[in-house]
């Protein structure tokens, strides 16, 4: 118990007591702006690094923005038209959604698989975690280099491996021969980067279900898998949507990974190397932001799928 | 109580200052150009390592400049100068001026045009490349090193494989990497870099040349399109070389420094068509990055009729818009590109003066002085192609649109190899590319 004495209203008011006896309103709205003002500097920097931005982006996906192509000039639906005819920008998007699809589903699936063998103590967790945690915390260009030594056809470590365990007779090219082999060998690179973070979201759910239901539902005679059907994966759903959303956004966005690993090829070329390409190589900048617009109005769109899909909210 | 009223007001007028603060930051754009030549820190950003500290200590005691140097990889260094160029905003003082966006940075005047600053008339004689950085009559930025390319043997290879004169022809050149294959010196003796990246383009170029044409015309026209051109006849060379197994399957993904690094310089294969000038003695004869020291040697690059050109790849300098100190900039690009300090980089004085991974000087005089005292290895040879050999890929200079022409080319080579489509078809996309952009499209 604190011992510090009751503070009554009239003392507290005393305590505040201007000695200039400036009237009790004007002196509360001047007290009242300080917390305004803290939260400015993080205000301004979210204002002005990620709302203004994001607001030039929707007003000048609607412009012809080409410093090659000058001026700047209203196209109206332009730009959108001219990138949904555009047959690089289509591939790409297929590109993107076979990395939306493998990415979600495996990072999903290895990220719930994971946390259920965390759940539990045992010795050595804390030091599993953090080494789980590596690959999240790796730049994607780190891991695309690292993984383009595994891969090679020429020199890379799987096909030595293979080829010296008698798998392969000879060294085989992996990455830019078949379209959908390399994407998902790509797309594997990317799935072990961002597992960690959904087995930690799908685990934080995983230790909010209380024991005795697991206790209860072995009364009842539920089997080790039943109860993974019947008590986990249901009570987890708030972490697993979580995963899966943040797995939506990640692989919606990928770019360093196939980048790095398949160079400007159409193969495995996703929306977001075109969107590079698109400003920073041919300038031009209006069809830079629209293709911008479309991907983050398509992250917005599935997420919330995901969540209607997935999500439910769990009460213990 | 007073103190906590105190208190508050100085944490309101703290957060109030922050407030104005970030605003003024915010607001805040690139200041003017300041024409100060003393007393005064440039930013200098490129895609190579900083010079000795003693030398640029040497630098900073004459004029009384201090350099930053940053160093970053040259395609974000591209990303950040459009970037910061478009939002017009300062990041350096001077940058890399690459010869393939010399018609594109002209075009958008990103750069202050170099003959402003320095006479570059007078450096032409010795800096045989500065053509590559004209455009509009204007240079956008100096060359710094003298980067073409070249081919590039393992005489070693050749030898055991029996071949006793170095080829001369194309014919002649294919015949005796058939020859080193079949007699199993090495199983795949050529290196094409197939990565969809701008290696490729520029290996096609080289082996265009070799072939007796050129890609584009003055007004920017394909001049590839017909079977007989030796545009398409170099596709179809490249392409076949591949599939008749002169060139590692895997060279799809491999891009040109790879390709050197990992495969010729172990061993893997016996030559590169399109190799970077400089390059046996900076990589080849250094034993921590080779397998094959003394075994690799320049050759005149391969033709089919008269002398093939050796197509110049080099790296310039230049001073942005948004540069704080132009004056100062310049003076350092001076300095810089100087013969002395490019003889000194190269290794003219010991290694306390080189810059490391610098391949060759864009001074001829410099080169002279290297090959005369043997610091660089084929030193003659190089010397005598970049007089008299080296040409710019597109002599009058490269088109504004350069960077989409040459996406087209390494997508749709890269794609042939792959076996995605036929070569007749790679060359048909890229040949509309570059109707379409020289038509304004």
């Amino acid at each position: 118990m604190s011992s510090s004495p009751p503070v009554t209203k009239q003392a507290a008011a005393n305590d505040t007591e201007p000695s200039s006896g400036e009237p009790a309103l004007r002196r509360r709205r001047r007290l009242d702006l300080l917390p305004y003002l803290l939260v400015a500097p993080l205000a301004l920097f979210i204002i002005g690094l990620a709302l203004v931005p994001a607001g030039f982006t929707v007003i000048e996906s609607f412009f012809r923005v080409d410093d090659l192509d000058p001026p700047t000039r209203f196209t109206g639906l332009g730009n959108f038209e001219r990138l949904l005819s555009d047959p690089t920008v289509q591939t790409a998007a297929v590109n993107t959604l076979v990395y939306v699809v493998i990415g979600v589903a495996l990072s999903t699936v290895l990220g719930i698989v994971m946390a259920i063998t965390l759940q539990h103590r045992f010795a050595g967790r804390s030091v599993l975690i953090a080494i789980l945690i590596l690959p999240w915390a790796l730049p994607g260009v780190v891991e695309g280099i690292v993984w383009s030594g595994i891969w090679d056809a020429n020199t890379g470590l799987l096909n030595s491996v293979l080829t010296s365990l008698h798998v392969f007779n000879h060294y085989h090219v992996l990455l830019g021969q078949h379209r959908l082999l390399t994407i998902a060998l790509i797309e594997l690179v990317q799935v072990w980067q961002i597992t960690p973070l959904s087995a930690l979201l799908v685990l934080a759910s995983l230790q909010n279900i209380p024991g005795d239901l697991y206790e209860a539902a072995r009364l009842d005679g539920c089997s080790a898998w039943a109860a993974l059907r019947r008590v986990t994966l249901p009570l987890a759903r708030p972490g697993i949507a979580v995963a899966m959303v943040q797995a939506v956004i990640a692989t919606l966005n990928v770019f360093d990974q196939p980048f790095v690993l398949n160079g400007a090829a159409r193969t495995a070329s996703s929306v977001m190397v075109q969107t590079y390409f698109i400003s920073f190589q041919n300038l031009d900048f209006g069809q830079g932001y629209a293709l911008s617009l479309l991907i983050t109005l398509v992250t917005l769109v599935l997420s919330f799928g995901v969540v209607k899909a997935v999500y439910r909210a769990v009460e213990f | 109580m007073p103190s906590i009223r105190q208190g508050a007001r100085r944490v309101t007028a703290v957060a109030a200052l922050a407030c104005l603060a970030l605003l003024a930051a915010a607001c805040s754009g690139g200041s003017g150009a300041s024409s100060a030549t003393t007393g005064v820190t440039i930013n200098v950003t490129l895609a190579i390592p900083a010079p000795p500290k003693a030398t640029l200590g040497s630098f900073t005691k004459s004029t009384g400049i201090t350099v930053n140097w940053t160093d970053i990889d040259w395609d974000s260094l591209q990303t950040k100068i459009a970037a910061a160029s478009t939002a017009k905003t300062y990041f350096a003082d001077a940058t890399d001026v690459d010869w393939s966006r010399v018609g594109q940075l002209g075009k958008l005047g990103w750069f202050y045009p170099i003959d402003s600053y320095l006479d570059t008339r007078s450096l032409t004689a010795d800096m045989p490349q500065l053509s590559s950085f004209m455009s509009g009559g204007h240079a956008v930025g100096i060359p710094y090193d003298a980067s073409f390319l070249v081919t590039t043997i393992n005489k070693q290879m050749f030898t055991q494989a029996g071949i006793t004169s170095m080829p001369t022809t194309i014919d002649a050149y294919t015949q005796d990497l058939n020859q080193v294959k079949a007699r199993g010196v090495v199983q795949y003796p050529l290196d094409i870099p197939f990565a969809a990246a701008e290696g490729l383009s520029t290996y096609w170029y080289q082996t265009t040349a070799a072939f007796g044409g050129s890609i584009l015309d003055g007004h920017g026209n394909p001049q590839f399109t017909s079977p007989g051109s030796a545009g398409y006849r170099a596709a179809q060379w490249m392409i076949d070389a591949l599939k008749q197994g002169l060139v590692p399957p895997g060279n799809i993904n491999v891009t040109d420094s790879q390709g050197q690094q990992s495969l010729m310089a172990h061993g893997q294969v016996a030559s590169v068509f399109g190799d970077y000038s400089g390059n046996v003695g900076s990589l080849y004869d250094v034993p921590s990055s080779s397998t094959v020291v003394n075994h690799v040697g320049y050759l005149a690059t391969p033709e089919v009729s008269g002398p093939s050109a050796n197509l110049s790849n080099p790296d310039g300098i230049g001073i942005p818009k948004t540069a704080k100190y132009p004056a100062a900039a310049a003076k350092f690009i001076q300095w810089f590109t100087s013969a002395a300090n490019q003889a000194d980089f190269a290794g003219l004085n010991g290694p306390a003066k080189a810059l490391s991974s610098y391949n060759m000087p864009s001074r001829l005089t410099a080169v002279q002085q290297l090959t005369a005292r043997g610091n660089l290895i084929g030193g003659s040879q190089l010397a005598t192609i970049l007089k008299s050999s080296a040409r710019p890929v597109f002599p009058e200079g490269a088109p504004s649109w350069y960077p989409q022409f040459s996406n087209a080319v390494y997508a749709n080579l890269h794609s042939a190899a792959t076996g995605s489509q036929s070569v007749a078809a790679a060359i048909a996309a890229i040949a509309s590319t570059a109707s379409r952009l020289a038509s304004g499209g």
